[in-house]
């Protein structure tokens, strides 16, 4: 446990150097004052607003005034929204994680048969047809394979709706796209995790004292070859949020990346803020959760 | 081991009940309902974007506007060639040159049931005029004060004679708010729970997904025609189309030139296109220095392009070829200078001999990257087109943002491709960035004849007198060419055949115009 604390407490620089960096790329990546108004705005009409939205202070100033207010838990005003930008944070968890667990169903539904597939009949022509998809399903643009899935599910054949969030059947093709990317990274995971397994002496015990295949395989091989796995899925989270930004987009999904997507469009400076800051603290959550889940799984493995 | 062992299983069985949950529903789903689809009571209005806030002070999106103006209502509403319409006033007269009376209607009633007064008018734009920090502060502070006479009548001061003070009160930022309820709620419940006079009440707003408004059964005016509107967020191009071919949506805004075809070969759904008052243009410096300096090399580049050839090629024929910025619907518009353009790039390469260029000149042109439709491809065409003519461009060819930044810097080189908007209909805006003082830096345009017309016309209270200096204006502007226009840009939309619907120059969404065939 003593492990875990002192990993948490090495989070606090992280988060901090992470405040430090969006801070000045929100600010060096162009004026916000500008950004916000129309080009027929004349200087004196930025150059108020500027002065009236603190933009004028020096930056270290801003910075430090900034970190004060986070400090106190105030993650500042969305502009875009009038609101308080970690409650409009919040308010799109929700979708995100709806969206995100269903990739992750996706991505194990695909993975996991064909990734013991291809191992068991490993060099064979299903194996080189699995490890070719794998490799394509890693290629495809999630951007693409989203606008062709709306083109050949929803607007050809009209068996989904084309986009938004609404009842299960909006889900399915946003998870598919996003699950896919996944998917693939998966199948090829648990494909080489299984062969190094199966390799192993303690299956062929197992298979010399007359157990059957399948037993072999789904009993003794791939609880084993879970274990790296499971800690890949833990380790995705920043891929799923990656994945996230561009999905929620092609498909109007509410979520945390259409916000984040939008609020550096807009230059919507506390949204990206407190949005970036979030995720950081997500990714950081979801490897220690990676290390706990490891140890749960791998009594082997001991942290002093 | 075992422990680790079986909450993974746990994991596994939870997931898998999820799934066969999800494949169950979904049957039931398909066989009923595969697609949404608006109905006969519904409008669905597909956007590019969220509308931004519900502070209607605080926001200069377009898009936004033509939502809020279902909800809110304006004191006046800018008829284009009709002049100006009763809103929620009655009558109004220009007393004197600062000062504006006006008369409400009587009887109209916010959302919450409170009454309409001049108390409301008065918070209202005294808020706007007053605070430095909203967005549309720019476009009200000439408002000195209101001065309340009863309850449905007021004057309204202005620092200045303001001949565009209709103008100014017609657009984004011009709703009436309720002062009651936002002085006893505050404004984090209002932009939340919004309440205007409009036809249309809040009803729902799932932020970047969907904003729903319903009838307001007790609307002053004509009663609403739908029972339900909803505003979707669909940011994505090709997705916007593919819920307008599918029936998701009734009308989709913003069509990608590419996705014209894809629209006109589906039978229920046809393709507009309708003027906007954006304008693309070169902005060119005039000052001592620049090659631009010399009006006979500004008027070879403008020989030089072809208008009409951006205009068909690259935008798919949704544009208007233009010599003037104030285009027809504005206040001052001078109608000769639209829908005709000059190319003659003989006669430029004459120009440019003449002016001592005859083995071709070297200048630069800075462009925008995704802030318009199709940008980059009209820069780097004109940049084609200029090369026939002997002058060599580089192009600096640069993301919003940064383009943003010297552009409001004015550190621009020779000339520099962009496109104004106005949502004030008034020659003012349109040209006010040609008067001397602001022109510095960016094109430096100094024409005494043009800058008294500027001048005396920015604060003529003689409409008539005040329409003939900005047409005057026009014609100097058009032929000294400080700004070279290009084309006026045209919104592509997609219309559901279901509904009628006529896109408006303000590219304003008067839902209650929209009707059902």
């Amino acid at each position: 446990m003593k492990y875990f604390l002192l990993n948490v407490l090495k989070t606090i620089p992280v988060l901090l150097l992470i405040t430090l960096i969006v801070f000045v790329l929100v600010r060096v990546t162009g004026d916000p004052v500008s950004m916000m108004l129309p080009e027929t705005a004349t200087d004196e009409e930025r150059e108020s607003l500027k002065e009236a939205l603190g933009f004028n202070e020096p930056l270290p100033v801003q910075y430090m005034k900034y970190l004060g207010d986070l400090v106190k838990g105030d993650f500042g005003e969305s502009f875009r929204y009038d609101m308080d930008a970690l409650d409009l944070v919040l308010e799109r968890l929700p979708a995100t994680f709806q969206l995100a667990i269903a990739s992750m169903i996706v991505a194990i539904i695909i993975s996991v048969p064909l990734g013991i597939l291809s191992a068991v009949k490993r060099n064979s022509f299903m194996d080189l047809f699995i490890t070719g998809g794998a490799v394509l399903g890693k290629a495809m643009p999630s951007f693409w394979l989203g606008i062709m899935l709306i083109l050949m599910f929803a607007v050809n054949l009209q068996l989904f709706p084309v986009s938004g969030k609404g009842g299960l059947m909006h889900l399915i093709l946003p998870a598919i796209t996003l699950g896919t990317g996944i998917a693939a990274e998966m199948t090829r995971l648990i494909r080489s995790s299984m062969l190094e397994i199966l390799g192993q002496d303690f299956i062929r015990t197992a298979r010399s004292k007359g157990l059957r295949e399948s037993i072999v395989v789904n009993k003794h091989a791939f609880r084993n070859a879970l274990i790296p796995v499971v800690t890949i899925m833990a380790l995705q989270t920043s891929t799923l949020i990656g994945g996230t930004l561009i999905t929620e987009t092609v498909f109007a999904w509410p979520g945390l990346g259409q916000l984040l997507v939008q609020a550096v469009n807009l230059r919507d400076m506390s949204v990206v803020q407190a949005a970036t800051l979030l995720i950081a603290v997500f990714v950081i959550l979801s490897n220690l959760i990676a290390d706990l889940i490891y140890r749960l799984l791998d009594p082997r493995i001991k942290y002093d | 081991m075992k422990k680790g062992l079986s909450i993974l299983l746990l994991v596994f069985v939870l997931i898998l009940a999820a799934c066969s949950k999800d494949s169950g529903g979904s049957d039931k789903e398909q066989g009923e309902k595969p697609v949404e689809k608006s109905d006969s009571k519904t409008l669905v209005v597909g956007f590019g974007t969220d509308v931004t806030s519900f502070d209607i002070h605080n926001h200069n999106t377009t898009s936004t506007e033509a939502v809020h103006v279902n909800m809110f209502n304006y004191l006046v509403k800018n008829g284009g060639k009709e002049g100006f319409l009763p809103d929620l006033a009655e009558s109004w007269e220009n007393v004197d040159d600062t000062t504006w009376s006006f008369k409400l209607k009587e009887g109209v009633k916010f959302h919450n049931g409170e009454d309409l007064t001049a108390d409301d008018v008065k918070f209202t734009l005294e808020r706007v005029a007053n605070d430095e920090t909203l967005l549309e502060y720019g476009s009200y502070k000439q408002i000195k004060e209101v001065k309340v006479k009863s309850d449905y009548e007021f004057d309204i001061i202005t620092h200045a004679p303001e001949p565009a003070l209709l103008n100014r009160l017609s657009r984004i930022g011009s709703g009436i708010l309720p002062k009651d309820y936002i002085e006893s709620e505050g404004w984090d419940t209002f932009v939340n729970k919004p309440v205007g006079t409009g036809p249309y009440k809040f009803k729902d707003w799932k932020k970047d997904d969907r904003l729903t408004l319903e009838a307001n059964n007790d609307y002053f005016g004509e009663a609403p025609k739908w029972e339900e509107v909803v505003f979707r967020s669909i940011p994505e191009d090709s997705t916007r189309v593919s819920e307008l071919l599918t029936g998701g949506i009734d009308i989709a805004v913003n069509i990608p030139p590419t996705d014209v075809e894809r629209i006109d070969a589906t039978e229920g759904v046809t393709v507009k296109n309708s003027p906007t008052q954006r304008v693309m243009m070169l902005v060119l410096r005039t000052a001592e220095g620049n090659v631009t300096a010399d009006p006979l090399v500004r008027e070879a580049i403008d020989l030089a392009i072809d208008k009409q050839a951006i205009v068909d090629s690259l935008l798919g024929g949704a544009g208007e070829v233009t010599r003037t910025r104030v285009t027809p619907g504005n206040v001052g518009a001078n109608e000769s200078l639209f829908g005709t353009s000059l190319y003659d790039p003989e006669k430029a390469k004459e120009l440019l001999a003449q002016a001592g260029y005859a083995d071709g000149l070297t200048l630069t042109l800075s462009a925008p990257n995704g802030r318009y439709l199709k940008d980059k491809e009209t820069a780097e065409l004109m940049v084609a087109m200029l090369a026939e003519v002997g002058i060599t461009v580089k192009l600096e060819l640069l993301e919003w943002s940064a383009f943003n930044q010297k552009y409001t810097e004015r550190t621009f080189n020779d000339m520099f491709f962009i496109g104004y908007g106005n949502s004030m209909f008034d020659a003012s805006l349109a040209l006010d960035r040609l008067q001397f003082e602001r022109a510095k830096g960016e094109t430096d345009y100094n024409n005494p004849e043009t800058e008294k017309l500027l001048i005396t016309a920015e604060t003529n209270m003689n409409l008539d007198e005040r329409v003939e200096q900005y047409k005057k204006a026009q014609e100097f502007i058009a032929e000294d060419r400080p700004q070279i226009y290009l084309y006026q840009l045209q919104a592509i939309t997609g219309v559901n055949d279901r509904v009628d619907f006529e896109p408006r120059l303000d590219e304003m969404f008067y839902v209650d115009t929209i009707t059902l065939k």
